[in-house]
């Protein structure tokens, strides 16, 4: 029991304690503007990471989505600034692509049998290719002039104050009816209830934490618009893991992919839709973070897949799939996030940046084995 | 009688909400061959793990003795050194290294730094001759038959001067010709003092081998027979607390149902490009009916019902019609649809998401029944469903939400057949139904096919075991070498008759 409570609360630790670590030798890291920072880059790790999420489940791994996430940036960059698109129909154009273009990767992965880091790791390469090809190894703005759009305001945009407080009570109201209608549903059908108190806590904790994180982004600017993109992502795939048919396969094939074909699954159509799902989380990727950083540039993207990688096997998903959660990766995300912002905040120099990435990548998938062994 | 070797009082160990084992009394005198029998989850194992100190001296109740003193294994070191010796299903063997290099692993003869090779074979050919092994000391492992394998681990415990051989299942993946001579070699070392505790659930086996036997059910020792005293039918009454009056207890359903599967001339390869492997098969199916298959290994059941569901081979010619619908390159997905379902032989293979609960399993290839407008799983109704196969199946386990890996090979098939029968079918193929299951289990396997046959559905029944199939079957037919060797009708069942079916050989006229 202790055991377990260990296990659930190493997550939370380990974030309080990068956090408080950060804070201490740079009071600015909790101060609302790097906090609003940090919550920006969180929303972009943390939306490609729940993509990767759903093809770790599956036993599978994408190494091209870095690649893939300059790309995608890239296209949608210069349909606006050369081609002179409106940004949303640039950016459907861009998304349109990366959807085709992860398809056609995942038919590849499955209907000619080659294991998914081969094709993928190709994928990195030839993205990276395409990509420095689309920008013509310069650097294109997201907009033109200094006019605001919808690509640059992806990053750029806030809630104001007020909207942000009343969309976080409405939010926590909606938990608390969520809660209220399952526990309902399982009454009525029969089936054993959690007791109120647990429940209750359960909720206030939530809802506290939502309006809490409403009150500490007004003290800058208000809920960056990323944060609400990352989230409709983290409610999409949590549906989809926990409450559709198509998640559940997911977690039988990265399981035991022999007995999820006997069990009339259809394995490979799976397969492609977790690639295709890829596809949408790197073209969302891929705006918010080529917008974060102003222009799509040779160097946007750069190593995302590893960071997408160590944020869900940090959150306990299993590379050998078939094991983790939702919420595990957007605790992994957000440890990844603290990390890299805290060391840019101290100016730690870029090759020990590296190095410190590499090492927790490496104690991640280590942690990840030993677990995988009980 | 002498002191006994082994003797164990009131042993009792717990693991967290669950009694392994309760107060077990347990006695091994020299030159003895005492079996253990019991259900799946009795606790054979545990005691087996508590001898051996695998489970550490100090993490149960009560104590045993060694030749009346009391002992304290704390790990399988101290066991050896105490003289006793595991032989597990699960080798020990490096399969890299050569015959010798195992026999003596950890203990090769040296001269000097170096390894003594020449003293080691001979050696090795010394022992193995001894034993009547005509196997060369520098085979390397990987080149023997399982049988061998268990022969030569067995060696390896003599020649560590094991005083207790502890065997667990050996004979699971042997031919009968292996049984004997493991058998046979057993008997030798009975005459030379060894003592063995020998686990299987082979009754007839046991009571070849044996000279007593104690039957655990439970945890709890029910009762120590000498084999003389004793029948297969009371050692089964103490295994599962009940009497058992008919071993395959098949009650033919009422009359023949309607036409569930056609089979015609069918002819399949493993891959395109190779010759057919099954063979101009023909068979008819009808509601309420079991059809046995058997025959021998390789013959091509497996294959074939693997086929049926859409799982094997390239179909070259012929026709498959299920419920009057041609059922052409199917995969098993379509196979569900159309209410053919297939319970796999090998359970945690191809049967089972070990990793995910019961219930996430029993409903895996149903959750079509429970999803709701939206896409979403309507989960109450799910557990419901889940719970009633959990119930009315019997899954031994605190509840749907307990491993599947964690179950024994029992529950596990259950799970297996549970998740099968969810999908409503109307044909069920059942693969070795009851490979490595225990009696009781066995029981409620059989009682599962008599009432679905009453239901009106169709069955068919791949068994290795020939009082099984005959018990079982309403008809059956015997594969060799991938074709049809005989159909026979249950009045015409015997074992030769069968047997020489399954040999290819020309089935003596019955007039």
């Amino acid at each position: 029991m202790n055991a377990k409570l260990l296990k659930n609360l190493a997550m939370p630790i380990a974030l309080v304690a990068i956090c408080a670590f950060f804070a201490f030798r740079e009071h600015a890291f909790l101060g609302p503007r790097n906090l609003t920072q940090l919550i920006v880059e969180f929303s972009i790790t943390g939306t490609l990471a729940l993509g990767m999420f759903m093809i770790l489940l599956t036993g599978q791994i994408d190494l091209s989505v870095g690649s893939g996430v300059g790309l995608i940036g890239g296209i949608a960059a210069v349909l606006v600034f050369q081609r002179g698109w409106p940004a949303p129909a640039a950016m459907l154009g861009a998304f349109v692509a990366a959807l085709v273009l992860w398809t056609l990767m995942g038919a590849l992965i499955v209907r000619q049998r080659i294991p998914s880091f081969i094709i993928t790791l190709g994928g990195l390469l030839i993205f990276k290719g395409l990509f420095w090809l689309v920008i013509q190894n310069s650097t294109i703005p997201v907009a033109r002039g200094d006019e605001d759009n919808l690509y640059s305001l992806l990053t750029t945009y806030y809630l104001p104050a007020r909207i942000g407080l009343g969309l976080a009570i409405a939010v926590a109201v909606a938990l608390g009816l969520i809660q209220w209608r399952s526990r309902a549903a399982r009454a009525a059908h029969g089936l054993p209830v959690p007791p109120v108190a647990d429940a209750a806590t359960r909720w206030i904790v939530s809802a506290a934490a939502v309006v809490g994180l409403v009150v500490v982004c007004n003290n800058f600017r208000g809920i960056p618009l990323s944060l609400l993109i990352l989230a409709a992502t983290a409610v999409t795939v949590y549906f989809l893991t926990r409450h559709t048919p198509f998640g559940r396969y997911l977690y039988a094939i990265g399981g035991n992919e022999e007995a999820a074909v006997l069990s009339g699954i259809a394995v490979n159509r799976v397969l492609i839709g977790a690639y295709a799902l890829m596809g949408v989380t790197v073209a969302l990727t891929g705006f918010m973070t080529t917008a974060y950083s102003g222009a799509s540039t040779t160097t946007v993207g750069d190593l995302m897949e590893l960071d997408a990688i160590a944020a869900c096997v940090i959150g306990g998903t299993a590379l050998k799939g078939g094991r983790g959660t939702v919420w595990g990766v957007i605790f992994g995300a957000l440890i990844m996030t603290a990390l890299l912002n805290g060391m840019t905040l101290l100016a730690v120099a870029p090759e020990i940046k590296f190095i410190a990435r590499g090492v927790v990548l490496t104690l991640a998938v280590w942690m990840d084995v030993k677990l995988g062994k009980k | 009688m002498s002191v006994p070797l082994l003797e164990a009082c009131g042993l009792t160990k717990r693991f967290p909400g669950v009694l392994a084992l309760r107060e077990v009394k347990f006695e091994l005198q020299p030159g003895e061959i005492h079996a253990l029998c019991g259900e799946n989850g009795a606790g054979k194992s545990t005691l087996i793990k508590l001898l051996s100190g695998i489970h550490p001296h100090g993490s149960y109740e009560g104590e045993f003795r060694i030749d009346g003193t009391p002992a304290a294994f704390h790990s399988i070191r101290d066991a050896e050194r105490a003289g006793i010796a595991v032989i597990t299903q699960e080798f020990a063997l490096v399969d890299d290294l050569s015959v010798a290099e195992n026999i003596f692993l950890g203990r090769a003869p040296r001269r000097g730094l170096r390894v003594d090779w020449l003293e080691m074979h001979r050696r090795a050919a010394r022992l193995l001759a001894d034993f009547g092994l005509a196997i060369e000391p520098e085979t390397p492992v990987r080149q023997l038959g399982i049988g061998q394998k268990q022969l030569v681990e067995i060696v390896r415990a003599i020649d560590k001067k094991s005083r207790v051989l502890v065997l667990d299942e050996p004979t699971a993946a042997l031919t009968e010709q292996e049984v004997a001579v493991l058998l046979d070699h057993l008997r030798r070392l009975r005459a030379q003092g060894t003592a063995c505790i020998y686990i299987s659930h082979k009754l007839d086996e046991v009571f070849s081998i044996a000279d007593r036997i104690t039957v655990l059910r439970d945890g709890a020792s029910i009762a120590t027979l000498g084999v003389r005293d004793a029948t297969i039918s009371l050692v089964i009454k103490h295994m599962v607390g009940r009497e058992i009056a008919d071993l395959f207890p098949r009650r033919p359903a009422a009359g023949p149902g309607t036409l569930q599967l056609a089979v015609h001339r069918l002819n399949v390869a493993p891959t395109p490009g190779r010759p057919a492997w099954l063979r101009e098969i023909s068979f008819e199916l009808h509601g309420g009916e079991v059809l046995g298959f058997g025959g021998l290994m390789g013959a091509g059941r497996t294959e074939l019902l693997m086929h049926l569901f859409g799982a094997w081979g390239h179909r070259l010619g012929g026709e498959v019609v299920l419920r009057g619908q041609i059922h052409a390159r199917p995969t098993p997905r379509d196979s569900i649809r159309r209410g053919l379902v297939l319970a796999s032989e090998d359970r945690r293979r191809y049967g089972l998401i070990l990793e995910q609960e019961i219930g996430f399993n029993l409903s895996l290839s149903s959750l079509r029944q429970f999803t709701r407008a939206g896409g979403r799983i309507d989960q109450p109704a799910e557990q419901i469903r889940n719970r009633a196969f959990f119930d009315s199946l019997r899954v031994k386990a605190p509840d749907q939400h307990a491993r599947a890996g964690g179950l024994s090979g029992g529950n596990q098939q259950k799970v297996v057949l549970g998740k099968a029968l969810m999908t409503e079918p109307t044909v069920v193929m059942l693969d070795e139904p009851t490979r490595g299951i225990d009696v009781g289990a066995k029981l409620e396997v059989y009682e599962l096919i008599n009432r679905l046959t009453a239901e009106g559905k169709a069955v068919i029944l791949v068994s290795s075991e020939l009082p099984e199939l005959m018990g079982m079957s309403d008809r059956i037919i015997m594969l060799a070498d991938g074709r049809i060797g005989g159909e026979f009708a249950r009045a015409d069942f015997s074992q030769e008759k069968l047997l020489a079916a399954a040999m290819g050989r020309a089935i003596p006229s019955a007039a």
